[in-house]
Parts: structure tokens; sequence; C-alpha cells
């Protein structure tokens, strides 16, 4: 039993382990991105024989990035992760704590030339500048006194050891906001017409439908061009209702979402609705009276006469004489129907007894009140996209720490150094070693300018 | 003055300044080298120049927006941060020697920008989706990445071609003068870093955008999952030097698929359908 744990312990510990998964999740993607379409993958599996089906489908393969496969990679290299990094950690905490005496065995011999400096001054001259030199570069340092000489110890970037830590940390954490992203988060989108209120989105996923606790009225959409046709501005006025009150208005752009009652709102698309829009504008007895935006199937309210308008048609081109509206004013004398041209001026003119003779026609038939088209609006709907994902703040965290965790490992290396005084015939040597866990040459460009320093000082 | 008329310039001027560093490289006079440096130099600065004014123009247009916007406006900064990179480099390790690997890609890279027949050269405006603050940090942080990975690429087609050479008696003549080994090692390694982090902070900026733009910040569209799998190859080149000790000849074959991945997810993507669509031609 231990061997069989130690030796399924060594075997998530393996570094080979890892680059064998990445390997595979590197194919698995290629695989991904040239699988666009399901239906490749069941037509394949339906060649192969009918079992093959039900496999493919078990390992997701018509959605890779899905899949069953794909989510077995991951855990695999989740657990070998933890696993290294846990079989790890005691040989780096013992870096991270070396001691600091005494130094290396034989970090001293076969020193350059340049790495030993003599000096025929005295030890109590010569040990503070070598001090200072090292303080003003490494910060604090340490020191003993031991028979055979005088040895300091500085350091620099000693929790960079850590750094591969940070690094794989922060891809568990995005790998764990991306679990809880995709349990507990909400995707739905939701097509509103300008001028009507919904509160019941498509859940995106699936064929699900999601009930909102408040409902979104689209007040206005506007769609802007350049002058060369590319679109330039999708623009939603949206209004949140709660409890039968506007709780909010705002605007919302393509890269400017909204947000409300913990759903972030963003502009995904648009289109235009089959019904449209006619401007209508009326005279009572020959005054300027009044302006709707209506559709067919509105009603709408004559207060002057308490009568009650329908909207029975809106046509864009109507018997080739372009648009109009069919209406039906009803009061308590009346009940009349008729068309409303826009083109009302030019068509009289053609056919100059037309009103007398087809009242149909006739704009001014419920008196006093003389109707006119003024023009017809499509009507947009836009398509807006709902989402709350709870995994967000973990993964922006994980991304962070990954860049932090690669800025201390590639360029902040944990650099040892030591210099050892020792007297000798009558002078004093300095030598100056180090070591350093990457980008050794950088260590010893360090070395060679703490050299020439400690050199320059002692001479003046 | 006319930026396009600059920008062709300046391809010719990286061409000039690829044959110098060539000739340093047979004749073995340094001045051919520092010529070939000032010449890439300037047409970095008159790139740059053309880069601003192009900028400046698309306000003049009314739809004011950086040079990063399209297929071409990527390519020509792609050329940008190569040379930017590449001239760092030089400065930094007081060699030329790679540049003449390194300068034609920029070349190829302005020069494919501009003949490519279905590459507009055209200022466009901004569609919705690409009207954001993210569009510059991410373009910008990816491009570098890609510019580090392509100077890894050329170390590593360097090393492999000395690599070749090693076994035959006179190493002498062209393969000699090429970097050694370690130095080739080095830079491969140190430029990989580079890119990796660039990369990365190009995905998360990415990553961010997607969040405000498509109310998600990851949408497995092609794009997005071939950066992750450039991503992937990187990181796996990377455990494998740190962890299993690989070094020289592997390194830079990895390097060289790994800058495979770099192109596919570039430019290979746009034959696949996605949301990445716009940078289609």
């Amino acid at each position: 039993m231990s061997i069989e744990k130690h030796s399924l312990w060594s075997f998530f510990s393996s570094v080979k382990l890892t680059i064998t998964l990445l390997v595979l999740i590197v194919l698995l993607f290629i695989a991904g991105t040239f699988i666009s379409s399901p239906d490749v993958v069941e037509t394949f599996a339906d060649h192969l024989s009918p079992g093959a089906g039900k496999v493919f489908l078990f390992l997701g393969l018509s959605d890779l990035y899905h899949s069953s496969l794909f989510y077995i990679l991951l855990t695999l290299l989740s657990l070998n992760l933890i696993i290294c990094s846990i079989n790890r950690f005691p040989a780096i905490w013992r870096q991270y704590n070396a001691p600091y005496f005494p130094e290396p065995d034989g970090i001293f011999d076969n020193l350059p030339q340049g790495r030993i400096i003599t000096a025929d001054k005295e030890v109590g001259k010569i040990k503070p500048i070598v001090e200072s030199c090292l303080k003003k570069n490494y910060g604090r340092i340490s020191e003993i006194e031991e028979l055979r000489g005088h040895l300091f110890y500085a350091q620099r970037g000693r929790f960079s050891v850590f750094g591969v830590y940070i690094i794989h940390l922060s891809i568990l954490i995005m790998i764990a906001g991306a679990v809880i992203g995709s349990v507990f988060g909400l995707a739905a989108d939701i097509n509103i017409k300008e001028g009507e209120s919904v509160n019941v989105a498509n859940l995106t996923k699936s064929n699900g439908l999601y009930k909102l606790d408040f409902s979104i009225r689209c007040d206005k959409f506007t769609v802007e061009f350049y002058k060369d046709g590319t679109p330039k501005t999708y623009r939603s006025d949206l209004s949140f209702i709660k409890n039968g009150q506007v709780e909010r208005q705002g605007t919302l752009l393509v890269n400017h979402p909204l947000a409300f009652e913990g759903l972030r709102i963003y502009q995904s698309t648009y289109g235009i609705a089959p019904e449209i829009k006619a401007i209508v504008t009326y005279t009572n007895a020959g005054k300027k009276d009044g302006s709707m935006t209506l559709a067919a199937g509105d009603t709408f309210y004559l207060p002057q006469s308490k009568a009650r308008g329908f909207v029975l048609r809106v046509e864009e081109n109507i018997m080739q004489i372009g648009p109009a509206v069919k209406l039906r004013i009803v009061s308590q004398k009346k009940d009349v129907q008729f068309w409303v041209f826009q083109n009302l001026d030019q068509i009289v003119v053609a056919n100059p007894d037309l009103l007398t003779k087809m009242p149909l026609f006739n704009p001014g038939l419920f008196q006093p009140f003389v109707f006119s088209l003024k023009r017809l609006e499509q009507t947009y709907y836009t398509g807006l996209h709902l989402v709350c994902d709870p995994g967000v703040p973990l993964v922006a965290l994980g991304g962070l720490l990954m860049v932090l965790g690669l800025i201390i490992v590639f360029f902040i290396p944990y650099q040892r150094l030591w210099v050892f005084m020792k007297p000798k015939d009558a002078k004093i040597s300095i030598s100056i070693a180090g070591r350093s866990n990457r980008n050794n040459q950088q260590l010893q460009k360090k070395i060679d300018y703490l050299c020439k320093r400690i050199n320059e000082e002692i001479k003046a | 003055m006319n930026h396009t008329l600059i920008l062709s310039w300046v391809t010719f001027v990286y061409f000039a300044s690829f044959v110098l560093y060539l000739f340093r490289l047979i004749i073995g006079k340094e001045v051919w080298g520092r010529l070939a440096s000032l010449l890439a130099w300037a047409g970095l600065i008159a790139q740059t120049i053309a880069l601003i004014l192009r900028w400046k123009n698309s306000y003049d247009l009314g739809m004011g927006h950086v040079p990063l916007a399209n297929l071409y406006e990527s390519m020509i900064f792609f050329a940008w941060t190569i040379i930017l990179i590449y001239l760092i480099i030089e400065w930094r390790t007081k060699s030329r020697i790679i540049g003449v690997f390194i300068v034609p890609i920029a070349f190829l890279a302005m020069a494919y920008a501009s003949i490519a027949p279905d590459i507009s050269n055209r200022i466009e405006p901004l569609i919705p989706a690409l009207q954001s603050n993210w569009l510059t940090s991410h373009v910008v942080t990816c491009f570098m990445g890609y510019a580090a990975f392509t100077i890894a690429f050329g170390c590593g087609l360097i090393y492999l071609l000395k690599n070749k050479e090693k076994g035959l008696e006179k190493p002498a003549g062209f393969s000699a003068k090429l970097p050694d080994f370690a130095t080739l090692d080095t830079l491969i390694y140190q430029s990989i870093t580079l890119g990796f982090v660039f990369l990365t902070i190009g995905i998360m900026t990415g990553s961010v955008w997607a969040h405000y733009a498509w109310g998600s910040y990851w949408s497995w569209d092609p794009k997005e999952t071939w950066s992750l799998i450039t991503w992937l190859v990187y990181a796996i080149l990377l455990h494998s030097r740190y962890v299993r000790g690989w070094r020289g000849k592997r390194m830079a074959i990895l390097a060289i698929i790994g800058f495979g991945c770099v192109l596919f997810t570039y430019l290979g993507v746009n034959y696949l359908p996605g949301l990445h669509s716009y940078l289609k031609a």
C-alpha cells in the first residue's frame, strides 16, 4: 500500500508528467481550433463505428474546450502542480534559509586575478572600507571573525526563490476562478425592442430562460456609421425598472458595460424589428396640436374630442404611392377609417379631386383634426448580453500574481556574496566570490564593479 | 511629408542595413557593421516619425486612433519592435553579429505589408469593439513579445547553422564568424524570457479588454487559443531548461517551433473563423 502510494506520489511529482500534460493540452487546443463545427466530429464518429460515437460524445470531442478530456487533463495538471510544489518545498526552504557561514566549499579557489585585492594598510582601516562598499550595494551585511581571517556575507533577492511558487499558485488560482465562474456564473442574452421592457433572458449556454428581478427597457437604440459605411457606434439608452420605478438610467456602449443588481450588461448585437414606426402629427382646427410615434396596433387618445384612435396598418409603400398609415378613430358620434399618406401633396397634384371622390384617402376625415404622416422609422431592437461571473476577481488576482511571479523569477536573481579578508605576508588580501541562482553574468559584472570600488576606496 | 512614402524608404533602408551587416560578416571589417547599425537606427527613427504622422493623419481624417488597428499597421509595428529590441540588444551586448539574421525579418515584414495584395495601407476607422483604451496596451505588449521571440528565432537559426558545421574539419570561414554557442544559448534564453513576460501581459490585457468588450475574459476564439498554445510551448521550453537542463540545440529547435506558433497566432489564425476577424485585411 505504502509503496503504491509512494509510486503514485512520485508519478505526480515528476516534471516529465508536467511536460507530457502540457504537450497533450497543446495538441487538444490545436485540434480544437481546427474542429470548429460539431457536425464534422459526429460524421467522423459515425463512419468509424456506432460505438465510437458514444466514446466521442463522452470525451466531448465536439466541444473540446468543455470536454471531459480537457477537464481530466486540467485536473491532472493541477494535481501535478500541487504535488510538485509540496515535494520541492523543503529544498526551496533550505535554499531560502541557507546558512551564511561557512562559505560554500572552494568558492575562493581559483579566483581570477581581479577578484583578489591586496592592500598594505592595516585591517582597522581596510575593514570599514569593505563594509561600506558592501553596504552601499547590498544593504544589510553579516560578518564573522574566524581564526583564518574575517568573512563578510551579503545577499540580494532572496525571496526570488519563491517566484516559481507565486507563478504556480497563480495558475491554480486562475483555474479555481474559471471553475467558480463556470459553476456559479450566469450568461444570458436578451433582445429588447425600442420602447419595450423585458424581464426574461435566454441563457446563453442552454435553451433555458432566466427571470430577472427587474426589467430593462430600451428607450432608444442608435447606430452610427462612418462615411465609408463602417459602423461607428452602437448605443442603447436603457432604463432599469424595479417595482414599477425607474431605478437607474444609463447609456450602454460597446466596451462600456453597465452594472445593475450584480449583473453586468453588455451591448452585444442589434437588429431591425419587423414593425415600422410612423411619426404622425395632427392639427386641430388648423392649429398645430400634436405629434405621435405609432406602430401598427397602437392606440392613442384625442382628449379634445374624447376620441380614441387605432393604428390599423403601417405600410412602407402602399399602391406604389409611398408610405402610409391607416387610422380608425372612434368617438361617441363617429367611427371613421382613413389613410394618411406621406406624399399626399404630390398625390393631390396628380389627382386633384381625389379627396372628395375617395374619402378613405382624406386625412382630415375626422374633423376638425387633420393628420399627416411625417416619416416612417425603422424600429431597432438591441441585443444585450448579461453576465454574472463570480470567478472574475480570482482570475484577475491570478493574472496579477503571475506577472509578478514571472518578473521575480526572470529578472530578480538570488545573489549571494562572500568577501574574505586575511592577512598575508604583512599585507591583507581581500577575496570576493559569489553565487547566483540565475543570470550569473549579471553577478560577475556586479562583483567586478565591487572590486573596482574597493580598490579605488583603498587607494584614496 | 507623406508617411507612406517614409515607410517605403524605411523598407529600403532596412534592406540596405541588412546588406551592410552581411558585408561586415563576409569582409570582417567593423566599419560595415557601424554603417549597418547607423542605417538601422536611422530607419527606426524615420519609422517612428512615420508612425506618429500616420497617427496624426487619422485624427485629420476624423477617426483618430493609434496606428495599431489593422493588419497593415500591426505589420509595420511588428517591424518597428523587432528593430527596436534588436538595437537595444546590439547596444547592450556590443555585438553586431546577429543583425544579419534579424534585420532582414523586419525588412520582410515591412515589404510584406506594402506588397501583399490583400493588405490595405489605408487608414481605416475603428469599429465599436476596437474603440477601447486597452487596444494600445494589448497590441504593444503582444508585439513586444512577438519581436523578442523573433530575436530568439534568429539566434536559434544561427545556432543550428553553426551546429551543422561543427563536425567539419575546418571550422574557420563562415561558421567561425558566428557567435559562440554559449552566447547564442544565453541570447535565446534571455529573449524568450523577455518575450514570455510580454506575451503573458499581452494575453492578460487582451483578457481584460475582452471582459469589457464581450463580457467574458476568455471565449476560446482561435486567436486566444493560439496565443495560449504559443504561451504553453514557451512554458514547456522554459521547464525543460530549468528542470531537465535542456540547452543549446534543443533550445534552438524549440525557439524555432515557438516562433512558428507565434506566426500562426499572428497570421495563420486569420484563416479560421473567430472574433479577431477584423484583422483580416
